[in-house]
C-alpha cells in the first residue's frame, strides 16, 4: 500500500518548503523516526522525520525545489510494491531516482566565494564593507537524540539509570526510582531529580494524621514538561518551604482578622530612641511588635498554643519567630522567652539573632521552639497581607507598611501614621472573638507604646 | 511529520559572531560550527588568547624548566651527581614562546577545519544583531548576526604607583617574555599567579618575597591547604608576608625599594624587580555595550545561568563575565552559551564542578565546596584526609609534602569537595571532578581499586578516612 509523504508545516507561518537535501534514496528502507530530508522553511532549515515505515518508492520533489505545505513530496510503499529503482521517470517532472549522494554523506562541500566577488546583499551602514558570506553548510548532525524524559516502572528488572548518590538517597527514603523522572544524560536520575521528587511527593502516609474515610492519594508523578521556559530545581530550603506551606494550607483551617493600628506614637518613640545616645541597638518596629505580641500572648494564652490530636496544647514559653527573607526562600529565627525581655533586650538580641540566621550561622536553638510568628513586610509598600500558619503554631501575624493615612480623632480628620495587621488563626483551636480580642490587645499596646518600655 | 530546527534565523548573514579567540571564544565557535551555525570569530591579537599566548601555556613551559633545574640541583638526594649545571634563561623563555606559537597555530587550524572564519580586527557591538570590526588602516567591516558572543577576557590589574615599565616593574605579561632573570624579586599578590611565579623564580635561584594582604596565600582556598603551601614556600627560602599591603615604591638604577605595611608598621624590601600579580580586570570597555544597553557589575558583564547578557541576543563568557577566571571555565561557559542559543541545552553551568589548579610545587588543586562552605550550607560534614607522607609512591618520588582532603556529606556520603596539595595534585583532581559529575559517593571511591603504587591511592585513602576506616594512615 502506498503512503503519501507531504510537506509538513514546520512553523506557524510556513506556507511552502524547499527540499534542501534528500537523506534517503528511492529503494531505501525507512523506519519511523528516520530523518529523511532537510527542508528549508521561511524560518530555518529543519530536519524532516518519517512518521511511517516502508520503502521509499518515489521522490516527487527534487532537491532545490519548493512545494506548498501539504503537497506530496514522496511516496512510501509499505510492501515495496511500486518501487522504481533505476527505472526512467514515469512522470515528466519531479521524480528523482537513484540519488547519487549516499545517505551517509556528512557534508556537502562548502563553496566560499573569494573576497573580490563578495556579494552585498544586506543593507549596510555607511562606511562599512561586508565580509563574503560563506554558503550555509549542509551537514548531518550527529547530536545525541534528546534524552528520555521519564522512566517506566522498574518492577520487571528494567535497569534504572541513577547516580550512586541517588540510589543511596532512594534507599534511605524508601523511594521506588521507577517513579522518578531523570534529567541527566540519557534520562539518568540525578540528585536534583530526587530532591524535586521528595519535595513534591506527599509525606509518607502516617496512620495518626490520615483523616477517616478519605482515601490516601497515590503519589502523583507529574511528567517533566519542558515546552519552553526554564525549570529551576528547588534548593533544599525551597523544597522544605514548598512542602511545609502546602501541608499547612491543606491541614489547617485558616481564618483571618485585620485591624488598623495607629503608629503615630510609636513613630515618635522610635525617633526618640534613635536620637538617644544611651540606646546602643537599632530599635525597629519589629521589636515593638515582638514586645506587644509577647505581652498580649501572656494575657491571651490560647493564642500561644498548638493543635494536638485531642486538645489544645498551651505552651509554657513565649518564643516568637520572625520571618526573614533570603534569596529564594525564608527562615524564621526564634527569639526565646520574649515575655521576659525588655524592649531594648529584644532589640539587641533580635538584631544579633537575625544577623546569625542571615549569614547562615544560626546558633543552637535559633531556628527552633517558636510558639508564634510575626511576618513584617513593612519595608515594602504593602497595605496588608495574610500569612500561612507556621505549624505547629496556632497563629501568625502579618504586618503591612506604616503609612500616613487620614484618621478620625474626636470628630476631626487628621493625618496619622497607621499600619494594617492581619492575624491568621487555626480555627481548630481559636475562634473569631478570641483572635479579635488578642489583636485588639496588640493594637492598644502599640498605640500607647510607652507601656512597652516599662 | 516532525521538525527540529537545525540552523538559525535566515534574516541574518551569520548565526554567530564571537568576539575574542581565547579558550572561551574559539571553543564556543567550534561548538557552534558543529551545531551547524555559520560562525565568525573576531580577534585583535592572536588566536588562543591570554591562556595560550600569555598565561597558562607559556608559564607551564617555563615551570617545566624550573622543575627540571630544581631536580638536577637536588640530584644528590637521589644518588645522581651532576656538575656545572647552569641556566640559559633566554633559552627558557624562547622555548616557552615556541610552545605558545605551536599551539596558537593549532587553534587557527582547528577553526579552519571547522569552517569558522577568523577575522583580524577589534569587534564592537553596533546593535543587538550587528558587530562592527575595526581593522587598522582599513574600512571597518559590518557583520549582521543572529547572536553575538563576547569572549574578550581580562588583562592584568596594576596598583596606583606600580606603573609597569617592563624592566623593573612587571606583570605576568612582561614576566613571560623578560629574558633577564631577576636576582631578587618582590611579588605583590599571593594568588595563583603570584604563587606560580614565586615558585619558578625561587627554583631558578632568585631571592623571592611574596606579599599578600589577606591572612593566607591563595585567598579563598581551603585554609589548611594554604597553610601547607606557606610552609613549603618558607622551606624553599621564599619570604611569605601575609596580611601585608603594598605601600609605596622608590626606583633606583638596578634596584627598587618597596615599602610594605603590616599591622600599621611600615617595612621596606629591596629587590631588583617587582612582579605585580594583584588580579585581573575584565576587558569590557570599547565593546559598544552601552549602545545596546548591556548591564555591568564592577566592570564584569552581567549574565544569567545561560551566559545571556541583559540583551538577549548577546552572550558573554569567560573572564569578562566574572569569576572564576579560568580557561576551562571559559570553554565550558562557551559551550553552554552556544548550546543555549541553538536550543539544545536547558541547564546552566554548575560552577561547583569546575576545578581550579595552581601550578607551583607543591601543586594545589580543588573542586567543589570547602569545608567552611559546606558547613555554611547546612551539611553535616565529614572530612577525609590522607597525607602524602603516608603514600609509598610519594615517598619513592621524593615529594611527600601535602595531602588530600575530601569534604563529604555525612548523611549520604556525597562528595562535596576536594582539596589537594602536593606533587601531581592538578592531575589527581580529575578523579574527583568525574566523581562529582557522576554523583559518586565515598562508597564508589573506596570501591574503586586504585593501582599500587600510585599517587591516586591517596584519594581512595582519603575516602576511607571520611568513612572512618582508613587503612594506611
Amino acid at each position: 500500500m502506498a503512503i503519501e509523504i507531504v510537506m509538513p508545516k514546520l512553523s506557524d507561518t510556513m506556507e511552502e518548503g524547499k527540499i534542501l537535501k534528500w537523506l534517503k534514496n528511492v529503494g531505501d528502507k525507512i523506519e519511523m523516526g528516520d530523518i529523511i530530508a532537510e527542508v528549508e522553511t521561511d524560518k530555518a532549515d529543519m530536519e524532516m522525520e518519517a512518521l511511517d515505515a516502508g520503502i521509499l518508492a518515489e521522490i516527487r520533489v527534487r532537491e532545490g525545489e519548493s512545494i506548498a505545505v501539504g503537497g506530496v513530496i514522496a511516496i512510501l510503499s509499505e510492501d515495496g510494491v511500486g518501487v522504481t529503482v533505476g527505472a526512467s521517470p514515469s512522470k515528466s517532472e519531479g521524480v528523482k531516482l537513484a540519488v547519487s549522494v549516499p545517505p551517509s554523506v556528512v557534508e556537502v562541500e562548502e563553496k566560499e566565494k573569494p573576497i573580490a566577488e563578495a556579494p552585498m546583499p544586506l543593507p549596510q551602514a555607511s562606511g562599512v564593507q561586508a565580509l563574503p558570506i560563506p554558503e550555509r553548510k549542509v551537514r548531518e548532525l550527529r547530536e545525541p537524540r534528546p534524552r528520555r524524559e521519564s522512566h517506566e516502572a522498574t518492577g520487571d528488572g528494567e535497569r534504572v539509570l541513577a547516580s550512586p548518590l541517588v540510589k543511596r538517597m532512594a534507599e534511605e527514603h524508601h523511594i521506588d526510582l521507577g517513579q522518578v523522572s531523570g534529567s541527566g544524560p540519557n534520562g539518568r536520575i540525578i540528585k536534583q531529580d530526587i530532591e524535586a521528587y521528595l519535595a513534591k511527593a506527599p509525606a509518607q502516609p502516617s496512620s495518626t494524621r490520615a483523616s477517616v474515610g478519605e482515601p490516601t492519594p497515590a503519589p502523583v508523578v507529574t511528567p517533566m514538561v519542558t515546552s519552553g521556559g526554564t525549570k529551576q530545581t528547588f534548593s533544599r530550603m525551597r523544597a522544605t518551604i514548598a512542602k511545609r506551606m502546602a501541608d499547612s494550607m491543606r491541614e489547617v483551617p485558616h481564618f483571618y482578622v485585620t485591624c488598623e493600628v495607629d503608629m503615630s506614637e510609636a513613630v515618635r518613640l522610635r525617633t526618640a530612641l534613635k536620637a538617644s545616645d544611651r540606646v546602643q541597638s537599632d530599635v525597629t518596629y519589629t521589636h515593638f511588635l515582638i514586645k506587644a505580641v509577647a505581652i498580649a500572648l501572656e494575657r491571651h494564652p490560647r493564642l500561644n498554643a498548638a493543635f494536638a490530636e485531642d486538645g489544645r496544647e498551651l505552651k509554657a514559653e513565649i518564643n516568637i519567630g520572625i520571618a526573614v527573607s533570603l534569596e529564594d526562600g525564608l527562615i524564621v529565627p526564634v527569639l526565646h522567652h520574649c515575655n521576659k525581655l525588655s524592649l531594648l533586650d529584644i532589640a539587641s538580641q533580635g538584631n544579633a539573632l537575625v544577623e546569625r540566621a542571615r549569614s547562615g550561622k544560626p546558633a543552637g536553638d535559633d531556628l527552633s521552639g517558636g510558639t508564634f510568628t510575626i511576618s513584617n513586610m513593612g519595608m515594602l509598600p504593602i497595605e496588608h497581607f495574610t500569612a500561612i500558619i507556621n505549624q505547629p503554631q496556632g497563629a501568625i501575624l502579618a504586618v503591612g507598611a506604616i503609612k500616613e493615612r487620614p484618621v478620625v480623632r474626636n470628630g476631626q480628620v487628621v493625618i496619622a501614621h497607621t499600619m494594617m495587621v492581619t492575624l491568621s488563626s487555626d480555627h481548630r483551636i481559636l475562634d473569631g472573638v478570641t483572635s479579635g480580642q488578642f489583636l485588639t490587645e496588640v493594637k492598644k499596646l502599640l498605640e500607647n507604646p510607652v507601656g512597652l518600655m516599662v | 511529520m516532525n521538525g527540529k530546527m537545525i540552523r538559525g534565523d535566515k534574516a541574518y548573514q551569520y548565526d554567530l559572531v564571537v568576539i575574542g579567540a581565547g579558550p572561551g571564544g574559539y571553543v564556543a565557535a567550534i561548538r557552534a560550527a558543529q551545531l551547524g551555525m555559520t560562525t565568525v570569530v573576531v580577534e585583535k591579537d592572536r588566536a588562543g588568547g591570554v591562556c595560550l599566548n600569555w598565561g597558562c601555556i607559556p608559564s607551564k613551559a617555563i615551570l617545566t624548566s624550573a622543575e627540571l633545574y630544581e631536580d638536577l640541583k637536588e640530584g644528590e638526594r637521589y644518588g645522581i651527581r651532576a656538575q656545572g649545571i647552569s641556566i640559559d634563561f633566554p633559552h627558557v623563555i624562547r622555548r616557552s614562546r615556541e610552545v605558545a606559537d605551536r599551539l596558537a597555530k593549532g587553534v587557527e587550524f582547528l577553526l579552519r577545519k571547522n569552517k569558522v572564519q577568523l577575522v583580524a580586527g577589534t569587534g564592537r557591538l553596533d546593535s543587538p544583531h550587528r558587530v562592527i570590526v575595526d581593522v587598522p588602516g582599513k574600512t571597518p567591516l559590518q557583520l549582521d548576526t543572529a547572536h553575538v558572543l563576547i569572549a574578550t577576557g581580562s588583562k592584568e590589574r596594576t596598583l596606583p604607583g606600580l606603573e609597569v615599565d617592563g624592566k623593573q616593574i612587571l606583570t605576568s605579561y612582561e614576566a613571560l617574555v623578560d629574558t633577564e632573570m631577576p636576582r631578587d624579586i618582590l611579588i605583590v599578590g599571593g594568588g595563583a599567579i603570584g604563587c606560580e611565579f614565586a615558585y619558578v623564580y625561587s627554583a631558578f635561584g632568585s631571592r623571592v618575597t611574596i606579599v599578600e594582604m589577606e591572612k593566607q596565600l591563595l585567598p579563598g582556598v581551603d585554609t589548611e591547604v594554604a597553610q601547607e603551601l606557606e610552609k613549603a614556600f618558607k622551606k624553599k627560602g621564599i619570604e611569605v608576608l601575609t596580611e601585608t599591603k603594598y605601600h609605596g615604591i622608590e626606583k633606583f638604577p638596578g634596584r627598587v625599594e618597596v615599602a610594605l605595611e603590616y599591622n600599621g608598621d611600615i617595612k621596606t624590601r629591596t629587590a631588583n624587580k617587582v612582579l605585580v600579580a594583584v588580579g585581573r580586570v575584565p576587558l569590557s570597555a570599547d565593546l559598544g555595550l552601552e549602545v545596546v544597553g548591556i548591564a555591568l557589575n564592577r566592570g564584569f558583564i552581567k549574565v544569567n545561568e545561560h551566559m545571556q547578557t541583559s540583551c538577549e541576543t548577546v552572550y558573554a563568557i569567560g573572564d569578562v563575565n566574572g569569576p572564576p577566571l579560568l580557561a576551562h571555565a571559559a570553554s565550558e561557559e562557551g559551550i553552554a552559551a552556544v548550546e543555549h542559543m541553538a536550543g539544545k541545552r536547558e541547564k546552566g553551568i554548575d560552577h561547583l564542578k569546575i576545578p581550579a589548579c595552581v601550578y607551583c610545587q607543591p601543586e594545589v588543586a580543588m573542586v567543589g565546596l570547602t569545608e567552611e562552605q559546606a558547613k555554611a550550607k547546612g551539611y553535616t560534614v565529614a572530612i577525609g584526609k590522607f597525607p602524602f607522607m603516608a603514600s609509598g609512591k610519594a615517598i619513592a618520588k621524593g615529594h611527600d609534602e601535602g595531602f588530600v582532603k575530601l569534604v563529604v556529606d555525612k548523611e549520604y556520603g556525597e562528595i562535596l569537595g576536594c582539596h589537594i596539595i602536593g606533587h601531581g595534585a592538578t592531575d589527581l583532581i580529575a578523579e574527583i571532578g568525574l566523581a562529582r559529575t557522576l554523583e559518586a559517593t565515598t562508597a564508589e571511591l573506596t570501591g574503586t581499586v586504585h593501582a599500587h603504587p600510585t599517587l591516586s591511592e591517596a584519594i581512595m585513602e582519603a575516602a576511607l578516612s571520611a568513612e572512618g576506616r582508613g587503612i594506611n594512615f
